[in-house]
Formats: structure tokens, C-alpha cells, sequence
């Protein structure tokens, strides 16, 4: 009897749906971090998110090439299980499911937040209870959905997305037309400058606005033809994202608004001022910034108004969603090459999705939405909270984690890139970083990449500005990784594979079948020809 | 829809040089650095797409 074939992805992503797939998880992020890094860095904000930008575009390259090279759903985790080993492809796929548990929670939050614009009883410090419930309720209703294998589909997501960036595209279109004073964006930035600390902290918020990259590598895995298709879509992707994250905060600090904004006395303020805690309400603001930005556009606040939120809260849950999906699939794909145990690789003997996955992973961010919620819900946890962990909670301890997670991840996806140009230069790059300096090694010509050591600094200083200003992301981030890295050593141990070295893999064959299921059929007689070549050299070499 | 696609990369590109003509009439410093740098993004994202439509329009039959 002949073995079942293993079940594959269907590739009948779009270039469009590739896009609006990338788009509705790194798009939805500025909804979030835009209020958190306005609260924080004042009137630095634009700078912060210059600096996260450049690290971000260095990141986006980075997983194009490396997505387009290898076109798997693994995602960083795999890139950095090739490129470096088990136990750092452990490490970094464990860092990406922290940040995709963060992801369920801190969308599923916010979404409520954006409603709360339009619904009063849903704001969080008002009602704290009904929020902590609808966000509870939204979080187990994306887990059933999970469970019974309901997805939201591409077209939607395509609809939603498209939607989103002509409504953003009018925010700042009108917003930069009417409402913005270059005058005024220098004058905030020199008068309100923030401290080197705040400024660090703001910077290592703006990183969440460019969270969700690992969508392109499994857009990668679903796309037709995606050494092709991939580098077209994420370019533009990389640059659409960037071009919002600084648009919005640029406006915010050279915004003046439709109808003059007063605090509680009667002062007219500037409109980021609203978002520091310190101000009434400040902290509610900080989770629905854009809607509230959009709100105060001249002419088209009027319409903003009242659809914004509803659209935020849209897309906020599309997020949430990836959140819950993704992180199954990464466990998923970290147990079939023995990085997590098999249990992550059941699935539903009814509905054939990885239930244990999604209970395990929503489990966790159930766990710290409790977290978050507790000294809002309970006013004795509030000295418990002051004593141990500077007081923070709500979106400030969501926040930190997903910094964490991000700047983890993303660090060993350098690592990994710059390991895959030396140890593996005969896979075709359709994609490839721009600026790097030839050189040989061991016997192979290889291109060394400047960019992706330039984007290491970046994204390990913003680790290093996380640790430095994120009390609780300091204490439960490497804590989270400690964790980790025990069951890893534990479940290793149990199998008898080895712990801190790798497992011996076929790379080769693995990379030839990879392209062949991708259709890229060109590319993969391109490889063996490389390695055939390759191999006639070495055999030469050794010879003489 | 290759004209409405075309025209939304021109109008990206064009937006983004007048926001970078007004940032730069500040003067080049690091007030005026992340307008620049959106402008120039909106530029590149704008020739970006207005190439890959010229070459779409090349490529087909």
C-alpha cells in the first residue's frame, strides 16, 4: 500500500492577496502604536518612528529575501533554524510565539478601545469590567473559530484592507492639506522634546508598528511562483506601512485640530498632549490614536468619525485572528522538525485544525489579558502592582512584551541572513539586499550583506532600549524564553535528540523540494546545477 | 484600473514631493529629517509602482 501524500498548502494567493495578507497584520499595528509612542516620546514622536522605520525597512528586506529564497511558513523561526541551529531556531520561534499570543491580546483589546470611540460604556477605565469582558469574549470566540476552522477569507481580508488604506490615505490626505503646520511640528519638537529615557522608550514602541513581518513568509508558502511574486508585493509593502507610520506622526505633532481640544480647566491643548496617562483619560486615548486623529481632520473628521472606529475595530480583530492562526501554525511547523513536541501537531479528528495548538496558545493570551486587566479589575492588586512591577498594566505591559518578542526574533533573523549568505550561497536569490561586499568562504563566492548588520545594531539596540525602559518586559520577557528554553532542553532530553547542537538535516534535498512545491521549477534547476557545480569544484580542489 | 493604479502611484509620488519641498524649505536638520525621509519614501513608493505598471504594460500581449 503506498504512504498517503503530505498534505500541503493550497498556492492560490494573489499578488493583491499576498499584499492585503501582509498588509491586515503590519497595517493594523500604527492603530496601536501610534497613541503609545505619542504618550512616550511627545514631541520626539516622528523621530522615533524614523529610527523604527529604518529598522524596519532593514527587517522587511531582510525577510523578502530570505521568504523569496525559501518560500516555507516556518517563517523567521525556520530561517533561523537553518541559518543557526535548533537551539537558536528554538529561541526565535519561541520569541515569535510570545508575540503572537501578545498579538491575540493586545488587538482583541484594542478593538474594543476603537469601539469605545462610538460606544462610552466600553471604555476601559470607566467600565473596566465590561471591556476586560467583551475582550475576553472576543479572544474565546476567535479560538472556536479557530477550533471549527472558520477563517476569515481572502477576499474579505483583501476588502478590509483596501478600504482601510483609502480611508487612511484620506485622513492624510485632508489632515495634511488642512491641518498641518510645518511651523508648528518644529516648534512641538523643540519645545517638547522628551528625556534620553523617554526617547529610548518611545523608540522601542515604535518597533510594534511594524510587527507582523513573519505574514510574508507565510504569504510566501501559499503564493504561486513567490520568489517572483513576493519580492514585487512586500517592496511596496514595506514601503506603504512606512509611509503611514510617518505620516500619522508627523500630523500628530503639526496637527492642528478641526475643534479646539481643552483639558478638564478649560486649556486648549496640542493634540498629543491628550495621550500621556497623566492626562484625563489619557490612558483610554492612547488605544484608539488614529480614530481620534481621524475625528479631528477638517471636512473629512465629520465621516471619519463614525466609521473609523468601526473599520479600527475591523481590522484590529483580522489581527487578532492572525494572532490566533499564526501562532498554531509556527507551533505547528516548530514541532515537525522536532523543536516543540508532537502534541503541537495534532489536529481535530472532526475539523482538522491543530486544536491543541490554538486552546494552548489562547490559553496564554487569556493568561495575560488577566494579567493586564487585574489592577483595573481589582483595586488591591493596584499596590501589588506599584510595589513589584512600577505600576504598569493594561496596554503599557502588552506593549512591552511585544517589543520584547519583536526585537528577539527579528535580532536572530539577522543573525540568520548573514549565516545563510555564508553557508548557503547556492540557493538563487531572485531578491537580494542591495550593498554587499563580495568576499570568499570556505572555497564559495559570497556576497556579504552590510544592510543586514547595519539592521542587527538597529533592532538590538531597540532590544537593549526595551530592557533599559520596559520594567515588566525586562522581568517576563527573558523569563518567557527561560521558560522556553527548560522545556526545550526537557522534551529534547526525552527524545534523545541532541540539545544544544542541531539534528543532522538534508538541507539540500530539503531546498530542492522546497522550490519544486513552490512551481519555482527554473530556480530549482538552477540550484543543483549550483550545487552540482559546486561539488565539481571541491572535488577538484581536493584533488590537486 | 491600470489608469486608476497608475494615476494613485503618480499622485503618491507627487504628494510626496510636496511634502518634502515644504519640510526642506525648514532647511535639512533633524526637525525636518522624518518629513524629508516621508517624502522620499512616497516618492520611491510611487516610482516603485509606476514601474511595475510600465512593466506589465511591456510584458503583456
Amino acid at each position: 500500500m503506498s504512504a498517503s501524500p503530505k498534505p500541503e498548502l493550497r498556492r492560490s494567493v494573489t499578488p493583491w492577496g499576498s499584499f492585503s495578507w501582509g498588509y491586515s497584520d503590519v497595517g493594523a499595528d500604527i492603530f496601536i502604536g501610534l497613541g503609545l509612542v505619542l504618550a512616550a516620546a511627545a514631541g520626539a514622536t516622528n523621530v522615533a518612528f524614523l529610527f523604527a522605520g529604518v529598522v524596519y525597512v532593514c527587517i522587511g528586506l531582510a525577510y523578502t529575501e530570505l521568504a523569496a529564497a525559501y518560500p516555507v511558513a516556518g517563517g523567521g523561526q525556520y530561517f533561523v533554524l537553518r541559518g543557526l541551529g535548533d537551539i537558536f531556531g528554538f529561541i526565535a520561534g519561541w520569541a515569535v510565539l510570545l508575540d503572537f499570543t501578545i498579538d491575540i491580546t493586545i488587538f482583541a483589546w484594542t478593538a474594543i478601545d476603537y469601539l469605545s470611540q462610538l460606544i462610552p460604556v466600553l471604555v476601559g477605565s470607566t467600565h473596566p469590567w465590561t471591556h476586560f469582558t467583551l475582550t475576553l469574549a472576543l479572544i474565546m470566540a476567535l479560538c472556536l473559530l479557530n477550533v471549527i476552522g472558520v477563517r476569515e477569507s481572502t477576499a474579505f481580508q483583501g476588502f478590509v484592507s483596501a478600504l482601510d488604506i483609502l480611508s487612511e490615505t484620506c485622513i492624510l490626505f485632508f489632515g495634511f492639506l488642512f491641518a498641518f503646520r510645518p511651523d508648528l511640528l518644529i516648534h512641538t519638537m523643540r519645545v517638547d522634546w522628551p528625556s534620553p529615557s523617554n526617547l529610548m522608550l518611545g523608540m522601542s514602541l515604535a518597533i510594534i508598528s511594524f510587527v507582523g513581518l513573519e505574514s510574508i513568509s507565510q504569504a510566501a508558502q501559499e503564493t504561486q511562483r513567490p520568489a517572483s511574486i513576493i519580492p514585487r508585493t512586500s517592496v511596496a509593502l514595506i514601503l506603504t506601512i512606512l509611509i503611514y507610520a510617518l505620516a500619522y506622526s508627523n500630523l500628530a505633532l503639526g496637527f492642528v485640530p478641526w475643534h479646539p481640544i481643552v483639558d478638564p480647566q478649560g486649556h486648549p491643548v496640542s493634540f498629543w498632549q491628550i495621550f500621556p496617562a497623566s492626562y484625563p483619560g489619557g490612558s483610554d486615548n492612547q488605544g484608539k490614536a488614529v480614530a481620534l486623529l481621524a475625528a479631528q481632520v477638517p471636512y473629512f473628521g465629520a465621516l471619519a468619525a463614525f466609521y473609523v472606529p468601526v473599520l479600527g475595530a475591523v481590522l484590529l480583530t483580522i489581527s487578532s485572528n492572525s494572532g490566533v492562526f499564526g501562532s498554531s501554525r509556527i507551533a505547528y511547523a516548530m514541532s515537525s522538525t522536532n523543536l516543540l513536541p508532537s502534541v503541537f501537531q495534532r489536529v481535530h479528528p472532526r475539523y482538522r485544525t491543530p486544536m491543541i495548538s490554538i486552546l494552548a496558545f489562547c490559553g496564554v493570551a487569556v493568561f495575560e489579558l488577566v494579567f493586564a486587566a487585574m489592577p483595573s479589575l481589582d483595586p488591591n492588586a493596584v499596590a501589588l502592582y506599584d510595589r513589584f512591577f512600577h505600576g504598569e498594566s493594561g496596554l503599557d505591559f502588552l506593549a512591552d512584551l511585544y517589543a520584547f518578542g519583536a526585537a528577539t526574533s527579528y535580532s536572530f533573523v539577522f543573525l540568520a541572513l548573514i549565516a545563510l549568505r555564508l553557508a548557503d550561497p547556492l540557493s538563487p536569490r531572485k531578491f537580494k539586499i542591495p550593498f554587499n561586499i563580495p568576499m570568499t568562504f570556505r572555497g564559495e563566492r559570497v556576497e556579504f550583506p552590510i544592510v543586514g548588520v547595519l539592521g542587527f545594531i538597529g533592532i538590538f539596540s531597540i532590544l537593549l532600549f526595551t530592557l533599559q525602559t520596559h520594567p515588566l518586559g525586562r522581568i517576563f520577557g527573558p523569563s518567557w524564553l527561560l521558560v522556553g528554553i527548560v522545556l526545550y532542553f526537557i522534551y529534547r532530553r526525552r527524545k534523545q535528540l541532541p540539545i544544544l547542537r542541531s539534528q543532522h538535516r538534508d538541507w539540500r534535498k530539503a531546498q530542492a523540494e522546497i522550490l519544486r512545491n513552490a512551481g519555482e521549477l527554473e530556480l530549482m534547476d538552477e540550484y543543483v546545477a549550483n550545487v552540482k557545480a559546486s561539488d565539481e569544484r571541491r572535488a577538484k580542489a581536493g584533488a590537486s | 484600473m491600470i489608469a486608476y493604479r497608475a494615476f494613485l502611484a503618480a499622485a503618491t509620488a507627487i504628494v510626496g514631493t510636496i511634502i518634502a519641498i515644504r519640510m526642506l524649505a525648514y532647511g535639512i536638520r533633524l526637525e525636518t529629517l522624518p518629513g524629508i525621509v516621508l517624502g522620499a519614501a512616497m516618492i520611491g513608493l510611487g516610482a516603485h509602482r509606476l514601474s511595475l505598471i510600465v512593466r506589465a504594460r511591456r510584458s503583456a500581449p
